[in-house]
């Protein structure tokens, strides 16, 4: 994959939209009448079709007080709007469901996404749907308040996990001032006390055309989806006043922190995240590829260094993909009997080996070798495209997911130490344990 | 109601399924418009002697498989591996011992060969051995914290006999088991009960089809049947109707399981008109217990029911779950309850039928859009004992389920009077009872 300038040439033209690029098979337009963003990508390996709308909101655009509104409407936008709903027997679940549909809707820090993967003749009605409640979901007080019930036991389901707690619990340490504190779902207290004004408005500020993205993915005929979507968009007007985007920025971090988690259980955990830039920045891909080359299963430097050495039973990094600056982090269950101070230090060894020597060429082979394989996969039926994707349009730029290969394909063994020496230092980093009682 | 998939009178999709018998396998290949990529799924029969603790046994056999063989360590498998981006998994499944695996179309044949490799020369290193146990023994101990597995494994316990393969034992026998364990029961494990009895390999994908049956004939071509005998009970229904209650300190959630055992096979004509009973009250979102409970109620994040643990070698039972708030436990129960008797006396409408009926086949055709899904499809039936058409032959049968069919089936197998319950979390009484 990569950027092509040359697809300009088999890019439709439509009057509804203006073609803006492409890149690794995907087309880019926008919808001139109110700045919806639609992304094209025929597969027809299949006859399905994936149908995703991103919008560019997330737990990240939340103030304490109405921590979770994005959840809650994700929530909401099933229960219906004047057309679908289950008043009518035209519920957006019972519509799409009883077509064979695959629905679903997530959130996190930057985004929310509602997606139907769908047999590709039912296109029409997914669109139709989106593009209703985008502008018309009635977020009336009966919902609310059943609603406010089956998220509190979500919550509730979240709080039996201790590794779920720890992830949180480190978040929330590493930010004092940006939003990435809060978790998605909310605090509690907000949940409990969110209002149906209060949501109104997180979604009259939102949930508008510019601010978000359509993806078709599959075997759909490019001219009859964007016929489709300007007839159901189109109507939509733009947001009335500019998105909020600024963020309250995070205080740089100088020093470490750390923070315990204590509940009943039988086997600890720890998790250790640093503060790395956002994922447009030009060092994200080395950190991306230091990731990969730690955590590669049995091969990689952890596995080897702590599960293979009997202290962890599972011991795994990433780099996270956001918007904003956001963590590398090492998550490690403990093996029966190890402590929580042998596998940090044993973690810690890992990356002063990096820090000191770099990893070899092998090994970072591997990581490119795995990653051309995992593109080829991704092509293996719609919606691992999507996800994937989704990912890219909340960082911040969708071509992130396009020229991932051809960016990881330039990242040089200097290139990862670097960042290793850069980035995974004790001033940004948080501690977490998990301790069971 | 509104129906594309390919009928067997039609274009059948199963048409492009070939059939071999390559030594001991039997091999089927689908090869599909995806681009250079190939997934696999398959089994052979190992025949655990259930009663006799080999489940456990089996399972660290099977964790053992990637950890070195006879001629490569297992760095240098790993590193294989990872070189191609190739996925390789086994587990252990009940009677079975599985593996799927990913690969790029050129590396399909070699990684055959690297999963034939760990499957029949395993080099159970004593280090190996003495991790595997500490890092299964930290799997069990998060079991022991979880309340999903815990409801599920005590319901188990209420329903089948012990030497059945659905009973899930206490997880502290299991602990308890696997302290004594020794290496040379491992080794002794594989000797005895690995070997090709019903080996059955489904590739599907863009396939370079004669050198995958190179390599399998390379791979596998001499390997023979094992004499270990099936050794498992299907008796089930051995309790009266009762309650087990798993008490978990510091959970803010309960989870419930209920259920009774069915009489019915995978092969059985009730089947059908039972799995699209089942579906219309648990199946999805849109049904009448997510529909009840926690869209209207608002009581529940998730509550299904469907039918689980059915094979063709034995019964299995119907089950219930519903998550549950602490302090929402007995109305929860109690409104579950409520639902499913008013489904079993009054049985779906025909409009519910329809509805499902057009969900299930078109979810059908949604999961094969996959070679994952594809691959999973194909072995899942052929194990099931169908035959290739079947792949066409599913939706048909659950189109041609009529609304009589479903209510004699639901009035003659649904019996919520006779349910086992299970619930597992923080809850009101401090004592632990369980049969």
């Amino acid at each position: 994959m990569g950027s092509n300038p040359a697809a300009r040439s088999t890019a439709l033209t439509h009057d509804a939209f203006t073609f803006v690029e492409a890149s690794g098979g995907i087309e880019a337009y926008r919808l001139t009448a109110n700045g919806l963003q639609v992304l094209l990508l025929p597969e027809a390996a299949a006859p399905v079709v994936t149908l995703m709308i991103t919008y560019r909101v997330g737990s990240g655009d939340e103030a304490t007080g109405l921590t979770g509104a994005t959840h809650f409407l994700e929530h909401l936008m099933f229960k219906g709007t004047e057309r679908f709903n289950k008043q009518q027997g035209t519920s957006v679940f019972n519509m799409l469901q009883r077509v064979g549909a695959r629905v679903n809707a997530t959130t996190w820090i930057d985004r929310t996404n509602y997606y139907a993967l769908l047999p590709k003749e039912s296109l029409p009605l997914a669109v139709e749907i989106e593009a209703d409640r985008m502008r018309g979901a009635r977020i009336a007080p009966d919902d609310l308040a059943s609603e406010r019930s089956v998220i509190l036991n979500e919550l509730d389901r979240g709080e039996n996990e201790p590794l779920r707690k720890l992830y949180q619990a480190v978040w929330s340490m590493a930010y004092v001032a940006h939003p990435y504190r809060h978790p998605t779902i909310g605090w509690r207290s907000d949940v409990e006390h969110v209002t149906v004004e209060g949501l109104r408005h997180f979604y009259d500020t939102y949930y508008w055309p510019n601010n978000a993205t359509v993806s078709v993915i599959g075997d759909f005929d490019r001219r009859e989806a964007l016929d489709l979507i300007a007839a159901h968009f189109g109507v939509l007007p733009h947001a009335p006043k500019p998105i909020p985007f600024e963020r309250t920025r995070e205080p740089v971090q100088r020093g470490e922190r750390r923070v315990v988690v204590r509940t009943a259980g039988h086997v600890g955990a720890l998790m250790i995240g640093y503060k790395v830039p956002p994922a447009l920045d030009p060092d994200a891909d080395a950190l991306n590829a230091l990731a990969r080359v730690l955590a590669a299963s049995m091969s990689g430097r952890l596995y080897r260094r702590l599960t293979d050495q009997g202290l962890t039973a599972q011991v795994t990094a990433a780099a996270s993909h956001t918007r904003d600056p956001g963590l590398f982090y090492f998550m490690a269950m403990l093996a029966p009997g190890r402590t929580h101070k042998e596998v940090e230090a044993a973690i810690y060894d890992v990356v002063a080996q990096v820090q000191a020597e770099g990893v070899t060429e092998a090994e970072l082979q591997r990581a490119k070798n795995k990653l051309r394989a995992e593109e080829a996969y991704s092509r293996d039926g719609p919606y691992a495209i999507a996800a994937q994707l989704n990912e890219a349009i909340a960082a911040g730029d969708w071509k992130l997911y396009t020229t991932f290969r051809e960016r990881l394909e330039r990242v040089t063994t200097e290139d990862v130490q670097r960042v290793a020496q850069v980035y995974l230092l004790e001033d940004s980093r948080t501690v977490g344990w998990y301790v069971p009682s | 109601m509104t129906d594309t998939i390919q009928t067997a009178h039609d274009n059948p999709l199963s048409a492009g399924v070939e059939e071999r018998v390559i030594g001991p396998c039997r091999v089927l290949m689908m090869p599909t418009p995806v681009q250079g990529v190939v997934s696999w799924e398959g089994s052979f029969t190992a025949h655990p002697d259930m009663a006799g603790g080999d489940e456990l046994v089996q399972a660290i056999t099977v964790r053992l498989l990637d950890k070195g063989t006879t001629l490569r360590d297992r760095f240098a498998l790993a590193e294989d591996l990872d070189n191609r981006g190739a996925q390789l998994h086994f587990s252990s499944d009940a009677l079975r011992v599985g593996f799927q695996g990913k690969a790029l179309r050129d590396d399909v044949p070699d990684v055959v060969r690297i999963m034939a490799e760990e499957l029949r020369h395993p080099l159970f290193d004593a280090a190996e051995f003495t991790k595997a146990k500490a890092q299964f023994m930290a799997g069990l101990q998060r079991t022991l914290e979880n309340t999903d597995a815990q409801a599920t494994a005590a319901l188990s316990r209420r329903l089948y006999d012990a030497a059945h393969p659905n009973y899930i034992p206490p997880t502290p026998h299991s602990m308890a088991q696997l302290e004594g364990l020794t290496r040379e029961q491992v080794r002794a494990y594989q000797a005895r009960h690995f070997g090709a009895r019903d080996l059955l390999l489904v590739f599907v994908g863009d396939i370079d089809t004669e050198a995958v049956a190179q390599a399998l004939r390379e791979a596998f071509g001499d390997w023979t049947d094992h004499e270990a005998p099936p050794l498992f009970s299907t008796a089930m229904g051995v309790l009266p109707p009762d309650q087990s209650r798993i008490v978990l300190p510091d959970k803010e959630n309960v989870d419930v399981r209920m259920g009774h055992t069915l009489s019915v096979y995978r092969q059985d004509p009730d089947y059908v008109p039972l799995y699209v009973a089942s579906y219309i009250l648990g199946g999805n979102f849109s049904a009448r217990l997510m529909t009840k409970i926690r869209d209207e109620m608002g009581l529940t994040y998730g509550i299904h029911a469907r039918l689980s643990g059915i094979t063709r070698e034995y019964g299995g039972h119907w089950d219930i779950g519903v998550t549950l708030s602490r302090a929402y436990v007995g109305q929860g129960l109690a409104a579950t309850l409520d639902e499913v008797q008013r489904f079993v006396d009054e049985g779906p409408t025909a409009d519910e039928l329809e509805e499902k009926q057009t969900t299930i086949t078109g979810a059908f055709k949604v999961g094969l859009a996959t070679t994952g899904g594809l691959a999973s499809t194909l072995y899942r039936h052929a194990i099931q004992g169908f035959e290739v058409a079947y792949l066409d032959r599913f939706p048909e049968e659950v189109a041609a389920v009529t609304l009589d069919r479903v209510h004699r089936a639901v009035q003659q197998h649904f019996r919520p009077d006779r349910f086992q319950t299970a619930l597992a979390g923080t809850l009101a009484e401090a004592t632990v009872s369980e049969a």
